[in-house]
């Protein structure tokens, strides 16, 4: 499935796009379509679809509205990527591509495939109902338009950058959690639930966050920082999920949950020999007899490779502790005094 | 299914303040809102600008009189008077309520909601969230009908009302993910479903599905259209592709050049200058462009939005969108070269014509938004006031149709109906000899209505248009869908939405050449100047045993006397 252009003229040549296929109706399983067509220097990988639909296959199936970078509709994998394809050049692909002058075009991941390049988005939205991803005014209905509330610049700017998400779902593809357990929250999700739990008008914070702490939730994240990698509106969603870990541990305490016994289990190790002591990490996590019961055998595994971590004693301090454990405690000091200057 | 009390065609922004305006009316109806996209992906999220009300944080002499006197001037006098009024009375408390649940709305010093200068606007109140505001306006909406927990059937396409006598029965539709036709018995069906400004194609701002399907399918079950020949035409789209550069660039201060390096605008608007109304700045450009004082490309002719001389900084934090589309489309960082622009088909003053409380002439029929008509933009639409208006109205026809659901009776929709419409659909998969192609039809009736029914408008270059028009209706009756999938079939629909175009550009082209003289958006070369004893009313566009015939609307007035429009 060829259009070829005639000659190669400077800024104009011709690209394969190989084309993730999938018709439930009447495919046993997905394939890929090739369609070579000629491309102009500054045209989005959006157009190029667009042009192979309508002159060469118009079964290819993608979801576009906006064109401009802002609806979210078209987000699908760029040569193993989550992106949107209405504000990707082709022209940047061309390098990235694993056979020369072959763009691949997947669907986004993590999401259940509908056809070709089209997922389901129903499960995220289930997500963002689960956890409450709206503002709960403390406003009373009956006084609502009456007044506005006041917000200073400064609290504007704690959620400013996450209300440009546009749900175009490249975080979800992306996430690693996700890979392995499709009930975690999702990066997008935890990235509004922070922006809500940092709005002063909302009063659900407490409501939220206890929701969030549960298993699925903030603490599963393994900060690979895919999402916030791949994020088309470039937006820190690390920021928020760390945002979310710091509020749970000050509203909740450090007992709160497995996750937060966890941080301060990482906490007190780096502080006292500045690396982990790895053995014992899962009963100060999860308590003991959790761990006896999930992990027991594993661990019986684990000695038989020959793999487990050394016991504690074995754990000696790393080299220059002294000047690290004073870097360390300063370190702690200026995170709490901006806690503080936060709050105000 | 249960028969519904209200059934709303459309999630953008009147859609989803109907939605919840209804809930909260009356919580005990049976509700659901119907969108051929995912809610958020809705085309209220492109409008970047703000919001007009009159709340005075900015400029504390400002007033809801003075936006109503803005507004109705801005209409060049075709508003009706007390559609205009409710718009703007009701608009301080819409964006106040809109904060309230959670917009977030940039501020000032004293914490208040900022306000800023838009085109048309004696004050700076024009509300905003950076260049975000249609998009954060939109997620605050539909994250407050998610947690009111309202019913959506989300990527269902709508065919068409379903009809016995004067009165509707309910909506049939398409579930876009299964290629099933549905029927949905409904007491009353609100049309919230956007503009019809795509039918320029490549010269329009607007997302691939504003074909105008709430008009078109209002248009062929009799209702009247009002005022169709009035488009705007932004006057900053992209050279390229026509996507929007918000107004709010020349309200922060940017410079509109030509190719001599003139800001041209003191030729035409000497106290305004780039923040003239709409209609006359895309003028502006057009007779530059015209006398050749543009610049040339292969992309077309054009002229430049300058806004280097603002700062990174102010550039980076107020307009950010604007950087990041000129530089993924046109490849143009702002902060250090001039953005090519040209005037770009953006907004559709006209409409579904309804009253001032979103009803249309058939019972149990209503609409809201851009799609409808009130008339509060009367010939030319200011900047700031579309979002205003969707929520406004939005939330007006959700009360009118939650108070009225229950005094109208649903009716079945029969199988044959259902059936009629699965073999149109089958007729489009069916081979044969001579075919048409989608996309020739679709690039062949945009570059026409750009051509004859654009900003410059002259009788014969209509009738070419109108002629173009009928042969492009004769030849998509042998259009092909080349998809025979039931699921997903993005094909059928790109085609069903060219029908929908097809229908209204006849309505846009029959209205422009009527209406014999020069208001707002609509300018004819061979009648300069507004014709107020001839044609100060509204046109009506109704479809009546299948011919279209152009009626007419007075225009309601009341405080303000016509007058010149100059600025």
């Amino acid at each position: 499935m060829t259009v070829s252009s005639d000659q190669h003229i400077e800024g104009k040549r011709d690209v394969t796009f190989r084309v993730f296929r999938l018709n439930p109706q009447v495919d046993s399983k997905p394939y890929f379509d090739d369609y070579t067509i000629p491309v102009e220097r500054g045209i989005t990988v959006l157009r190029a679809l667009n042009y192979i639909k309508e002159n060469i296959d118009a079964s290819v199936s993608y979801r576009v509205f906006c064109q401009a970078g802002i609806c979210g509709s078209c987000g699908m994998r760029i040569n193993g990527i989550s992106k949107l394809a209405c504000t990707t050049q082709v022209w940047d692909e061309l390098p990235k591509c694993r056979e020369a002058g072959i763009i691949r075009i997947e669907p986004l991941r993590n999401l259940p495939l509908l056809k070709d390049l089209i997922v389901d988005m129903d499960p995220l939205v289930g997500k963002m109902k689960h956890y409450s991803n709206w503002v709960v005014s403390t406003m009373e209905e009956s006084e609502m338009g009456r007044k506005e509330f006041l917000v200073s610049e400064e609290e504007f700017s704690r959620y400013d950058k996450a209300t440009d998400c546009i749900l175009c779902a490249s975080c979800v593809s992306e996430c690693s959690i996700l890979r392995a357990n499709k009930e975690y929250v999702s990066p997008a999700v935890l990235l509004k639930s922070h922006r809500m739990n940092v709005d002063s008008r909302d009063g659900l914070h407490d409501v939220r966050l206890a929701e969030l702490v549960q298993d699925h939730g903030v603490w599963d994240c393994t900060h690979c920082y895919r999402c916030q990698e791949t994020c088309v509106k470039s937006i820190p969603i690390m920021d928020a999920i760390h945002g979310i870990r710091e509020d749970a541990i000050e509203s909740r305490g450090m007992k709160d949950t497995a996750g937060a016994k966890h941080a301060e289990a990482f906490m007190s190790d780096i502080e006292k020999k500045g690396k982990l002591v790895e053995a014992t990490l899962p009963f100060r996590t999860n308590g003991v007899a959790w761990t006896v019961k999930n992990l027991l055998p594993m661990a019986v595994k684990m000695i038989l490779k020959r793999r487990t971590p050394p016991p504690p004693p074995l754990v000696k301090a790393s080299k220059g502790m002294k000047k690290f454990r004073e870097e360390f405690r300063e370190m702690s000091e200026h995170v709490k005094e901006d806690h503080k200057t936060h709050k105000k | 299914m249960k028969p519904f009390d209200i059934i709303i065609v459309g999630g953008g922004g009147a859609g989803l303040y109907a939605a919840m305006e209804a809930m909260k009316t009356n919580p005990s109806l049976n509700i659901a809102v119907l969108s051929k996209v995912y809610p958020n992906r809705s085309h209220t999220s492109a409008a970047q600008g703000g919001a007009n009300a009159a709340l005075a944080n900015t400029a504390k002499d400002d007033s809801v009189d003075l936006h109503i006197f803005d507004t109705i001037k801005g209409s060049d006098y075709l508003a009706d008077q007390d559609a205009v009024e409710v718009l703007c009375s009701e608009a301080p408390k819409i964006i106040r309520e809109l904060d309230n649940i959670g917009t977030p709305w940039s501020r000032l010093d004293d914490k208040t909601i900022a306000q800023r200068p838009f085109g048309g606007a004696g004050r700076p109140r024009c509300c905003y969230c950076a260049d975000k505001t249609g998009h954060t306006i939109l997620q605050t909406l539909y994250e407050q009908c998610l947690k009111k927990g309202v019913v959506f059937f989300n990527e269902y396409f709508a065919l068409s009302l379903s009809v016995r006598g004067s009165q509707s029965k309910g909506l049939i539709a398409m579930d876009i993910k299964t290629g099933k036709i549905e029927a949905f018995s409904a007491r009353t069906v609100i049309f919230a479903t956007g503009g019809y400004a795509k039918m320029y194609w490549n010269r329009s701002s607007n997302a691939a599905g504003n074909s105008g399907d709430g008009q078109a399918i209002c248009y062929r079950a009799g209702l009247p259209l009002k005022d169709m020949e009035f488009v705007q035409f932004h006057p900053t789209g992209l050279r390229k592709s026509g996507l929007l550069v918000t107004e709010g660039a020349r309200g922060e201060g940017g410079y509109l050049l030509n190719s001599q390096g003139e800001r041209f605008m003191s030729r035409y608007a000497p106290e305004k200058m780039e923040l003239g109304p709409r209609d006359l700045v895309s003028r502006s450009i057009e007779t530059e462009i015209l006398q050749g004082r543009g610049f040339d490309s292969p992309a077309g002719k054009y002229v430049h939005l300058d806004l280097t001389h603002l700062g990174a900084d102010l550039i980076k934090s107020r307009l950010p969108q604007i950087r990041e589309m000129s530089m993924y489309f046109e490849g143009v960082d702002p902060i250090e070269e001039p953005i090519p622009v040209r005037p770009t088909a953006h907004y559709s003053m006209g409409g579904i014509d309804t009253d001032n409380e979103g009803r249309t002439v058939m019972q149990g029929v209503y609409a809201a938004g851009e799609c409808a008509c009130v008339s509060v933009h009367g010939a030319n639409r200011l900047g700031g006031n579309s979002l205003l208006d969707i929520l406004v109205f939005g939330r007006i026809v959700g009360r009118t149709a939650a108070e009225e659901a229950r005094s109208f009776e649903p009716g079945n929709i029969s199988e044959a109906e259902l059936k009629e419409h699965s073999e149109e659909i089958r007729s489009y998969m069916q081979p044969s000899g001579h075919y048409e192609r989608y996309g020739a039809l679709r690039e062949e009736l945009g570059q026409t209505l750009g051509l004859n029914v654009g900003i410059y408008r002259e009788a014969p270059l209509i009738r070419k248009g109108i002629e173009d028009i009928e042969a492009l209706r004769e030849r998509f009756k042998k259009v092909r869908v080349f998809d025979s999938s039931d699921v997903f079939n993005t094909n059928l629909q790109q085609v069903l939405e060219l029908r929908n175009m097809l229908d209204l550009s006849e309505t846009v082209a029959a209205g422009a050449l009527a209406r014999e003289e020069s208001r707002g958006s609509h300018t004819r070369t061979d009648f300069p100047t507004r014709d107020d004893g001839k044609w100060h009313k509204h046109t009506l566009a109704t479809l009546v045993d299948g011919r279209l015939e152009l009626g007419e609307k007075p225009v309601t007035m009341g405080r303000h006397e016509l007058q010149e429009r100059t600025y």
